[in-house]
């Protein structure tokens, strides 16, 4: 009887700490979006009603004719189109690229396996900004590749980075094995059970290898502005970088671009947030 | 007899996955060499250079690193604004994250729903970020200077000044540490509930509770954000491309932005080159110096 007494109490108690969480959980989030939130009210408002104090919260005339003035200058489609044809391949070949490396590391027996597994790790913990040079010498002064998107697709070939290799060796080997030497048994070519057994079944961290190099390649300002020169080729990252500083203190305009470079990114998570969040779940937990 | 032919298919059988491997690898033996060791290799090399990317490089020894260190003009800026920034950063995003990762692995209700919230800023274009947060902390009308005036207090000038400009930056980069939010969430989900629940009953505390059991189980994971908040924010240059140009003064002039001028905006690549083995050394120290807590820590765990 007083065991129940003091059970009911505890879960009164917790009850009443889960409702108090939840509460600092909720004004914590709108934090999170209120920046959002006030790049978009910013950029439907007119100069001179973004200049008002107090300030409103939402605009009282939404004028959605700066979008309209934002595209006269910032060439959104065009932008568009160049960020996409980096995109595109760079994350297509990577996540292949490294489903192939991956599966090796995680199925395959060969010599030097160890070594190179190690020799890769390594490559994780070593800066970018230490092979910027030399590997921009290589792809234009080399290969004479300078103003192409070709520097900035290619490295993405080689699986994307090691840590997207070593993500899905790890979800593979979450896989029983039993599965390959069913299938092997009934006469499957090694590509065969990679590409018709094991892939459809650590989909998730696929999904979280394609979006993590989208995300890499979208920020990846620097490599873009010094590979890329002519105004036609200019990307997301660079013509948004020089749009708003041309545009001075045209803050609305400004922020109407800025706010249609953010959307992609938005639509990506929509559509992959289920399988990302899970993936990364999933490979959290798997060292 | 039939050993024997045994063995000898079992070999080839060896010898044919052996070969599927190395085909598979292909991709990340180019990536490991030429992309990653030779790079390095030759950026040591140019770093003993006087070359300004067009005509043949000339010899000069450690010249290059005697000038960094005796008369280079951003040298102690650079250094100084990368340590202080990538320290606020690690430690403010990996603090934060854990303590909203703590709070969604509460059952509170609306937990997918926050969790979204909480990572959506990390997947945003980093360069629209900047833009945006720009006209945030904007001086006479941004947001933050519309709050601190509704608050009473006076208006800042975040970007614009000195003493500010590195933990403004930090700010954005908190706000976008989601993904270390899902990983703390995946390590906690992870800590079995007996021990909670044992610890509990031995009468300990939240607070109690927290530190000696929470901890412990989820420190690999505590180590690992860490390790890539720490290697990702020693290599921050968005902040400075995008918005602050290095400023004001020389007070965001990150190493990594520091390269980029030398060997892109002055055409010095042996200079840049010695500033990047400059960089790589210091990113190893740090590393070492992260390795080594673990291990203490890691024992510490077991005893």
């Amino acid at each position: 009887m007083e065991k129940q007494l003091v059970k009911r109490k505890k879960n009164k108690k917790e009850k009443l700490i889960n409702l108090v969480a939840t509460f600092i959980v909720a004004i914590l989030s709108a934090f999170v979006l209120l920046p959002i939130w006030w790049i978009f009210r910013s950029s439907l408002m007119s100069t001179g009603a973004l200049n008002e104090y107090p300030p409103s919260f939402i605009p009282h005339e939404w004028l959605w004719s700066n979008y309209s003035k934002a595209l006269e200058t910032f060439k959104y489609w065009t932008y568009f189109k160049n960020t996409f044809s980096i995109i595109i391949p760079a994350v297509l070949f990577g996540t292949i690229t490294a489903i192939f490396c991956g599966y090796a590391f995680a199925r395959l027996r060969f010599r030097g396996k160890k070594l190179f597994f190690n020799l890769c790790i390594g490559t994780i913990l070593l800066p970018g900004m230490v092979t910027l040079i030399p590997l921009y010498v290589m792809w234009t002064r080399g290969l004479g590749l300078g103003d192409t998107y070709w520097p900035l697709i290619l490295p993405y070939f080689t699986g994307g980075g090691f840590f997207n290799i070593f993500l899905i060796r790890q979800f593979l080997l979450t896989i029983p094995t039993e599965l390959d030497e069913a299938a092997a048994i009934d006469g499957a070519s090694r590509m065969r059970i990679l590409w018709t057994i094991l892939v459809p079944s650590i989909k998730p961290a696929i999904v979280v290898v394609g979006m993590m190099l989208f995300i890499q390649i979208w920020n990846d300002l620097l490599q873009q502005i010094i590979y890329i020169n002519s105004m036609d080729k200019f990307t997301f990252a660079i013509a948004l970088t020089n749009f708003t500083g041309s545009f001075g203190t045209n803050w609305p305009i400004a922020l109407a671009a800025t706010f249609m470079t953010i959307l992609p990114g938005i639509g990506i998570y929509i559509l992959g947030q289920k399988s990302f969040v899970e993936g990364i779940v999933l490979t959290g937990m798997k060292n | 007899m039939t050993k024997k032919v045994k063995e000898s298919t079992i070999s080839r059988a060896g010898k044919k996955e052996e070969r599927t491997a190395y085909l598979c690898l292909i991709p990340a033996f180019f990536g490991v060499t030429l992309i990653s060791y030779v790079p390095t290799l030759a950026v040591f090399v140019l770093s003993f250079f006087d070359w300004n990317g067009l005509t043949t490089p000339k010899f000069i020894g450690l010249g290059n690193f005697e000038r960094i260190f005796t008369k280079d003009i951003y040298f102690l800026d650079s250094i100084q604004s990368t340590i202080y920034y990538a320290f606020l950063a690690v430690v403010g995003a990996v603090l934060y994250s854990l303590i909203i990762a703590l709070f969604l692995n509460m059952e509170i209700k609306g937990r997918t729903l926050f969790r979204s919230i909480f990572f959506i800023p990390y997947l945003l274009p980093a360069i629209g970020v900047f833009k945006g947060w720009e006209w945030l902390y904007e001086g006479n009308f941004g947001l933050f200077n519309f709050m601190l005036r509704m608050m009473g207090l006076s208006p800042q000038r975040f970007l614009d000044s000195p003493e500010q400009v590195i933990p403004s930056l930090v700010m954005i980069a908190i706000w976008t540490s989601g993904n270390l939010i899902v990983i703390f969430l995946a390590g906690l989900q992870n800590v079995p509930r007996v021990y909670q629940e044992a610890a509990r009953i031995d009468g300990a505390n939240a607070w109690q509770r927290f530190v000696n059991v929470t901890v412990p189980s989820i420190s690999p994971i505590i180590f690992y954000n860490v390790l890539t908040a720490l290697i990702t924010h020693l290599q921050v240059i968005n902040p400075a491309l995008a918005l602050t140009n290095g400023g004001p003064g020389k007070k965001s002039t990150f190493m990594s932005y520091v390269i980029y001028l030398y060997g892109f905006r002055k055409n010095k690549m042996g200079y840049a080159a010695a500033y990047a083995v400059i960089f790589f050394l210091m990113v190893g120290v740090f590393t070492i110096i992260l390795f080594s807590t673990q291990k203490s820590q890691l024992f510490g765990a077991e005893e």
